[in-house]
């Protein structure tokens, strides 16, 4: 996993405070209920801080946030280089 | 305090004005499509800064009548219900026109999203099947399979939307009369419990509702263009953001949903480019813009030519519209900008709508809260006083149309006094289709019986919350029973012994939807959180939608009702009290 995956694990957690919650990159967040689609754009911003990429709205769904896997893999095939 | 008899009218219908969209009074609304001038552009859709793409209203006609020409390919005839299932988009738009083009009635269904189980929105469908009698279901070439596969679809045809590329749409249609009385469409809520609830409504009702929003808006077909991110299956979406420019040949901008909940600043870069003047927004956006949208990128902004951002479909909040002004002000937005309005799919869309001419925006009152809260009876009190409840005008009532503010008892109440409201207009519904039992029961001597609590005084509606059991998140009906029977069919908890409650959420500006539930038996609350998180798993594959907080309690917790169901209202206010952190504000 990488540093900035670990980031964004540590990230959900402080945000989801929930108690013994144990979150990994395979985690589903939105699909199990523990996130909403609300609270995904907190999510989409944290990732392009984390990886200095921009995602373009139009190119990502929620099911594209479903796991931290998902996440970065999604900032590979979607991000573009913040202008 | 003695209630006395009080009614209460909108203004007399004044002549629509000369040069007014609607001036030409069509019949139907596929007239006032027809009427528009063919080069004048239409609607946008906005994917992204570098994808969008736009028709005017001679290529909306012409992609209408492709999809007529499919339907027509289909044997759709006139009277034939349509049931639409595609992803927002110009396609979805232009299906549900070619079907009103054969005079046939179309009904655009929610698509489905991934949390969604198949088996869940494949009960959802069938209860859509059984009801309508659909003629064809339309589909778009990305719906999965797997949403469909055993779902009995009666003699229902499904059809396509792509197969349209194909179809000969120069061959000669059908042209039959359709008269204004004829039903035009059917709405419905989303969630299982609301695709039973097929809201009718005929041409002339929809018209009617256009034409007065066209007198209090002061829609200029010159001047305003429309901007949306809401779903075209909700009454705003469908009415004021698609029927609406399209009868008053206006253009829009709109963005999917989902594109816009996950980059709410693109509402700012839209209203930026475009220069937007008119959209309809529930409470929650007023906050969630603001909250989500970085600082450091507010100065590219310009909300100069918004007109009337209209806070609609949730009880509007003076510190939602508060936080969204003080935000936005440096950047060109005018307070006059922030209105209100209270509407309904069963009244077309607006009741009431706020004088848009008002440049502090819609009135406001404080209130003591005892007097309130103990009595159910407004007295106005100073800005300021300590405890005094804000509330946000809805606006005034719409031409034709009348409230009547009535007690649990019966009785109508005098101004000042909260009660249910009842309303009665000449846009009203023309009932549930096919659900003879559900229209008597909202439908009382040509009142319809709201559900929603509120008060009339000096001239304006003021919407506190509501008295049936529907929760409103995110401006979205969600029927509380969807929700407890999934949670009740868990084995850990008592069978019928789950309450789904809304519960506003002041960060959100929106209500969060929190759960109590009743196990079995008591051990089983050792092991809480893995139940816990099973129940929030199943909520969101069978519904779509995400609990916030989930209580699990000992049996005998939930507080029944005489008749041994859960009660609601007692088991909320006790949950309420063993949890004030739950912080709510009335």
């Amino acid at each position: 996993m990488t540093a900035e995956a670990q980031q964004m694990i540590e990230h959900i957690t402080r945000t989801l405070r929930k108690p013994g919650l144990e979150i990994h990159e395979n985690t589903a967040l939105v699909s199990s209920g523990l996130i909403d689609s609300m609270a995904l754009v907190g999510l989409l911003l944290k990732l392009e801080d984390l990886t200095h990429m921009r995602i373009p709205p139009g190119k990502v769904q929620p099911k594209d946030m479903d796991t931290v896997a998902l996440m970065f893999a999604t900032v590979q095939r979607v991000g573009k280089p913040r202008k | 305090m003695g209630a006395i008899s009080t009614e209460h009218s909108g203004a007399s219908p004044t002549e629509t004005s000369e040069g007014s969209p609607l001036a030409s009074s069509p019949r139907t609304l596929i007239e006032a499509l027809n009427s528009a001038p063919g080069d004048r552009p239409f609607v946008t859709a906005w994917i992204d800064e570098d994808e969008r793409e736009s028709v005017t209203f001679a290529e909306f006609r012409c992609r209408s009548r492709v999809h007529a020409a499919l339907l027509h390919n289909n044997r759709v005839a006139p009277g034939d219900r349509v049931v639409i299932i595609m992803p927002q988009g110009i396609p979805a738009m232009t299906t549900f026109v070619g079907a009103m083009m054969l005079g046939a009635i179309p009904a655009l269904i929610a698509y489905p999203n991934f949390k969604v189980e198949p088996s869940k929105y494949r009960t959802g469908l069938a209860g859509v099947t059984a009801n309508l009698k659909a003629k064809v279901f339309v589909i778009d070439e990305e719906f999965p399979d797997n949403m469909l596969e055993q779902v009995s679809l009666g003699e229902a045809i499904l059809v396509r939307a792509w197969e349209g590329r194909s179809v000969n749409h120069d061959a000669e249609l059908p042209s039959p009369v359709v008269q204004p009385d004829t039903l035009a469409f059917i709405q419905h809520s989303a969630g299982t419990t609301g695709l039973q609830k097929g809201v009718a409504l005929t041409h002339a009702a929809v018209l009617r509702q256009l034409d007065h929003l066209v007198q209090v808006l002061k829609i200029n077909a010159d001047k305003d263009r429309v901007y949306s991110w809401l779903p075209l299956y909700h009454d705003m979406g469908l009415i004021a953001c698609f029927m609406l420019p399209m009868v008053c040949h206006l253009p829009v901008v709109m963005q999917s949903p989902l594109d816009w909940v996950m980059h709410p600043e693109t509402m700012l870069q839209i209203l930026t480019e475009y220069q937007c003047t008119l959209a309809w927004l529930p409470n929650f956006t007023f906050q969630f813009v603001p909250r989500r949208t970085p600082r450091s990128r507010l100065s590219k902004y310009d909300l100069s030519s918004a007109r009337a951002l209209i806070n609609c479909s949730e009880p509007v909040r003076a510190s939602s519209m508060d936080e969204f002004y003080d935000t936005f002000a440096p950047f060109g937005l005018k307070r006059g900008a922030l209105q209100s309005s209270y509407a309904m799919a069963e009244n077309v869309f607006a009741v009431t709508q706020s004088d848009v001419t008002r440049p502090s925006g819609p009135a406001r009152l404080w209130a003591d809260s005892q007097r309130f809260r103990g009595e159910h009876c407004i007295v106005v009190v100073a800005e300021g006083t300590a405890g005094a409840v804000p509330f946000v005008s809805s606006g005034r009532l719409l031409p034709n149309h009348e409230v009547r503010i009535v007690s649990d008892s019966g009785e109508i109440l005098a101004p000042g006094l909260v009660g249910e409201i009842r309303i009665r207009s000449d846009s009203l519904f023309a009932g549930y289709y096919n659900r003879p039992d559900l229209t008597a029961k909202a439908i009382v001597d040509g009142w319809y019986h709201t559900g929603d609590l509120g008060f009339y005084l000096n001239g304006e509606l003021y919407i506190v919350g509501r008295k049936k059991d529907l929760l409103i998140v995110g401006g979205e009906n969600i029927y509380p029973q969807d929700i407890e029977e999934i949670v009740t069919n868990h084995p850990s908890i008592h069978d019928g012994r789950a309450v789904a409650m809304g519960v506003y959420n002041p960060d959100l500006g929106t209500e969060d939807i929190v759960v109590v539930a009743e196990v079995e038996s008591e051990e089983l609350l050792q092991n809480a959180t893995g139940i816990e998180q099973e129940l929030r798993s199943q909520v969101a594959a069978g519904s779509g939608v995400a609990v916030r907080m989930i209580f699990l309690k000992p049996p005998k917790w939930i507080v029944k009702s005489t008749a041994g169901k859960p009660a609601r209202s007692s088991t909320r206010q006790k949950l309420l009290r063993e949890h004030p952190e739950l912080n709510v504000e009335f």
